[in-house]
């Protein structure tokens, strides 16, 4: 079917409409993955509220240096895959998959930094749940922090994976020919897709990193 | 376009049927793995009918044992499964995909002139997930049992030794299904209608989806959310709404209701765009103002996410976003007020038939506006506090969701019977079944204002003799309900198999869907039509377009 | 659909490399109840130029851009009132402290 040939899905009229309801069709899923982690940012700004303190010492806490590092990944990661998506409708495979595999191999840093993180916070005793012993004698606002924390950058780095299993699964159709001019618009779809990745932790990184509370 | 019934006609000297939906392929496998959006939808229409039976049935056996205080027939530990089965079922597996799922997906193609939805792979996947997430839900609560109610508070719904892990993982996964088919919906409205079919043409139907779609794709995430939290703390002891560990139990509320209060707007407003279409269809007149409904479809969705915290009024929420939530419920009002007005507009000098599609129309306009009003009540703070929790709201919410909701499919299922089947099914039934789920609805549910005014609080296993008498005039109309239903099932089923065939259009109506055949053909038109009329054109030169 | 440069797209890069030393560099300062705002306000910023940039959202069909507008419209309504209960509670601890 799609060969990188002009072949489109019979229901659509053509594959500029194909083209566009994809488009269409990744931006209103973004919306909903917009809600799902709002929900989460919600819990943290009712409950940061209410424990202005101790979410302060939990943010202070954390390795900011690491946390701008990993910023720094997946913003060059999202220009990087941007560019791909360039690349391939201008018809340079090689290059696009280049810059994909480029990509996923800062997916994959970020996710190494991430594991040495929480490995740190694990050594600590800080788990989720306020369970171990580092929350002993500690406020217990500390708790619902770091439960938060796993919470939603555990959930940020699941859509990190699933994000690369996406790319991955895109660059092996470049290299098998099938992703090309003018079929080229699935690219855009998880480069989209991706690009939430990004934005995402955009604001991960502040509320986690850089704002120890009142100093 | 031919009026003729899908009977014999002859091709290159042979008798033979024209191509349907139903009979193009009819092995279980095409069925099964089919992309055709009416296939789908019929795949639908079957699972929420018999999860509407299901829940039916519980809600039947709570009433028998509300004929006596104390034990009638089960024990009150059964008695809290029961209502929390009789919501979970009801809500998340009947009321939220039903009318989108199968009305929606097999009409709005066809009123849009397209061959299909946007992505019809997804959309038979859509109806995997609710099937497979209905399935774990049900084999959860059977197996394991569920008593928190089918809001699943924390702290209850945390440390509950019932299946609550396994029932939320499957809520978790037909809320895939809601947010598929809403994401499906939106971009096939936006990219698929036929050339020179633009937004302000469309039936209006289909801007009711559109309305409830946009609700679908954000709100329930955030529903998925809330559940995967209860289930995590639940599971792994994650104590985040946990008062011992520092968490808000309030705060799962919020989250619960930010999903909650819009979905009863997934469930009111695809019936209210069901109302529209029979309302213009059995008064043969356009809608009092087309824009009128087409934005309080849109006003709906949106204001109906600006409310959910007058579910909390007793919960412990702060004054100020209590009142910020009590002026803003009123708001939503307007916008059904709009439609209630409208649709009454409508039929004002209208050519009216009397068919039970619009008798349950009728039946709706009464019930939806009694039960509004209510809602309009119960959003008031000072009042709530005292009739939170009673069943007074009960009361509110049955004459929405039934009153309103149920008599809207009922009507619709109606409406589109011959569209989809081909077959007229017998009036005379159809009325009487009519006249006695809407008299049955009415003994039921109107003493539960009363109970709950009374104090009556819900959920609740026995209640003082005080009670007894409403108590039991609600459970006698709870029979005559199901009566109607059962009755309506029966003579449907009949004239499935040995109905009268119908045309093309056997109530005139000048909605796009009536220009097909019926069934329609696998790609919904034989020749796509020029969609030059009004589907709501009911003038001399519109009539002889399409009789 | 129209297209964004390279080269518009390579001066994002830099843009969004910048904003982002510059966020770590303001966490180092003492702002008090402002390096919250101050924060997210960058982010919100940076936000933007992936959005509209990288996501190519400013060459899009308005139905596109408006999908988008809705949904943070509903998240800052969601974030918003949820804070707005905790923060405007009477002051009262949400339980005593169960006795260790």
């Amino acid at each position: 079917m799609s060969e990188g040939t002009a072949a489109h899905l019979e229901h659509f009229q053509d594959l500029e409409r194909q083209a566009h309801a994809a488009r269409l069709g990744i931006w209103v899923f973004l919306a909903s993955e917009l809600l799902l982690f709002a929900g989460l940012f919600a819990l943290y700004g009712a409950y940061r509220v209410h424990y202005p303190e101790a979410f302060g010492w939990g943010v202070d806490h954390n390795v900011r240096v690491l946390g701008t590092l990993n910023t720094a990944i997946l913003i060059c990661s999202s220009y990087a895959v941007a560019t791909s998506v360039h690349m391939l409708r201008k018809g340079r495979a090689k290059l696009a998959a280049g810059l994909l595999g480029f990509t996923l191999a800062c997916g994959a840093t970020f996710l190494v930094i991430k594991g040495f993180e929480y490995a740190a916070h694990f050594r600590e005793g800080v788990f989720p749940g306020g369970h171990g012993a580092f929350f002993h004698g500690k406020p217990e606002g500390l708790k619902v922090f770091y439960t938060l924390y796993f919470l939603m950058t555990g959930l940020h780095g699941i859509h990190v994976i699933v994000g690369m299993g996406i790319l991955a699964w895109l660059l092996s159709r470049i290299l098998r020919g099938q992703l090309a001019v003018p079929h080229t618009h699935p690219l855009d779809i998880g480069a989209v897709y991706w690009h939430l990745i990004d934005v995402v932790w955009i604001f991960l990184w502040p509320i986690f990193y850089l704002t120890p509370g009142a100093l | 376009m031919s009026a003729m019934s899908p009977g014999l006609v002859p091709q290159g000297g042979v008798l033979s049927v024209p191509p349907t939906f139903v009979n193009d392929d009819e092995s279980i496998r095409s069925w099964l793995l089919t992309t055709d959006h009416k296939r789908v939808g019929v795949l639908f229409f079957v699972s929420t009918a018999l999860m509407m039976a299901l829940g039916g049935a519980f809600a039947l056996v709570l009433r028998i044992e509300h004929l006596t205080p104390e034990r009638t027939i089960v024990d009150a530990l059964a008695y809290n499964r029961l209502f929390t089965m009789h919501g979970v079922v009801m809500v998340f597996l009947f009321m939220i995909p039903a009318i989108p799922g199968a009305f929606g997906n097999f009409l709005v193609p066809i009123m849009i002139g397209a061959k299909d939805v946007a992505f019809p792979r997804l959309n038979i996947a859509s109806f995997y997930f609710y099937f497979v997430g209905a399935i774990v839900v049900l084999v959860a609560m059977q197996a394991g049992g569920l008593d928190t109610g089918w809001t699943f508070y924390t702290p209850y719904s945390v440390q509950s030794p019932s299946a609550v892990v396994p029932t939320l993982i499957g809520l978790f996964i037909v809320g895939w299904s809601s947010i598929l088919t809403g994401l499906n919906f939106i971009v096939t409205i936006h990219t698929m209608r036929a050339k020179g079919l633009g937004w302000m043409r469309m039936p209006l139907f289909v801007w009711s989806i559109y309305g409830t779609s946009i609700i679908q794709v954000l709100a329930t995430p955030v529903l998925g959310l809330a559940v995967a939290l209860v289930a995590i703390d639940h599971g792994l002891d994650w104590g985040l709404f946990d008062p011992a560990r520092g968490g808000d139990p309030v705060l799962f509320q919020h989250l619960f209701w930010f999903y909650s209060h819009p979905a009863v707007y997934i469930m009111i407003l695809p019936a209210m765009g069901v109302v529209t279409e029979v309302v213009c269809t059995f008064c043969r007149k356009n809608p009092f103002s087309y824009r009128a409904i087409a934005y309080s479809s849109l006003g709906i969705a949106f204001v109906g996410f600006l409310t959910w915290g007058h579910h909390m009024f007793v919960a412990g929420l702060s004054v100020f976003d209590a009142g910020a939530f009590g002026i803003l419920s009123m708001l939503v009002g307007i916008f059904s007020a709009i439609k209630v007005f409208t649709w009454v507009g409508t039929m004002y000098r209208g050519s009216i038939a009397f068919k039970t599609p619009l008798l349950y129309v009728f039946t709706f306009l009464f019930l939806f506006v009694f039960g509004g009003m209510t809602g309009i009540a119960v959003a008031t703070t000072s009042l709530d506090v005292h009739w939170h929790d009673t069943y007074f709201v009960v009361a509110h919410f049955h004459f929405i969701m039934v009153g309103g909701t149920l008599t809207a499919y009922l009507a619709g299922l109606h409406y589109w019977f011959p569209k989809v089947t081909g077959r007229l099914y017998s009036e005379r039934w159809g009325m009487l079944a009519a006249a006695l789920v809407s008299a049955g609805f009415f003994v039921t549910f109107f003493p539960q204002f009363l109970l709950g005014n009374a104090g009556m609080p819900r959920r609740y296993y026995d209640y003082p003799p005080e009670y007894q008498t409403l108590h039991v005039i609600s459970t006698v109309g709870s029979w005559v309900l199901a009566s109607g239903m059962i009755l309506t099932v029966t003579y449907l089923a009949w004239a499935l198999k040995s109905g009268k065939r119908a045309g093309n259009n056997p109530w005139h109506s000048a909605s796009y869907e009536w220009l097909t055949r019926s069934p329609p053909p696998p790609h919904n038109f034989d020749d796509t039509p020029a969609f030059v009329s009004d589907p709501y054109d009911y003038t001399e030169t519109g009539r002889l377009s399409h009789e | 659909m129209k297209s964004i440069s390279q080269r518009t797209t390579f001066l994002t890069l830099l843009a969004l490399l910048g904003l982002t030393l510059g966020s770590f560099a303001l966490s180092y300062v003492h702002l008090g109840r402002w390096s919250i705002p101050v924060a997210l306000g960058i982010a919100a910023l940076k936000a933007t130029l992936v959005i509209t940039i990288f996501m190519e959202l400013a060459v899009e069909k308005l139905t596109v851009k408006l999908s988008l507008v809705a949904g943070f419209v509903f998240v800052f309504l969601l974030v918003g009132l949820m804070a707005a209960d905790v923060a405007t509670r009477a002051a009262a601890p949400l339980l005593p402290h169960p006795p260790s």
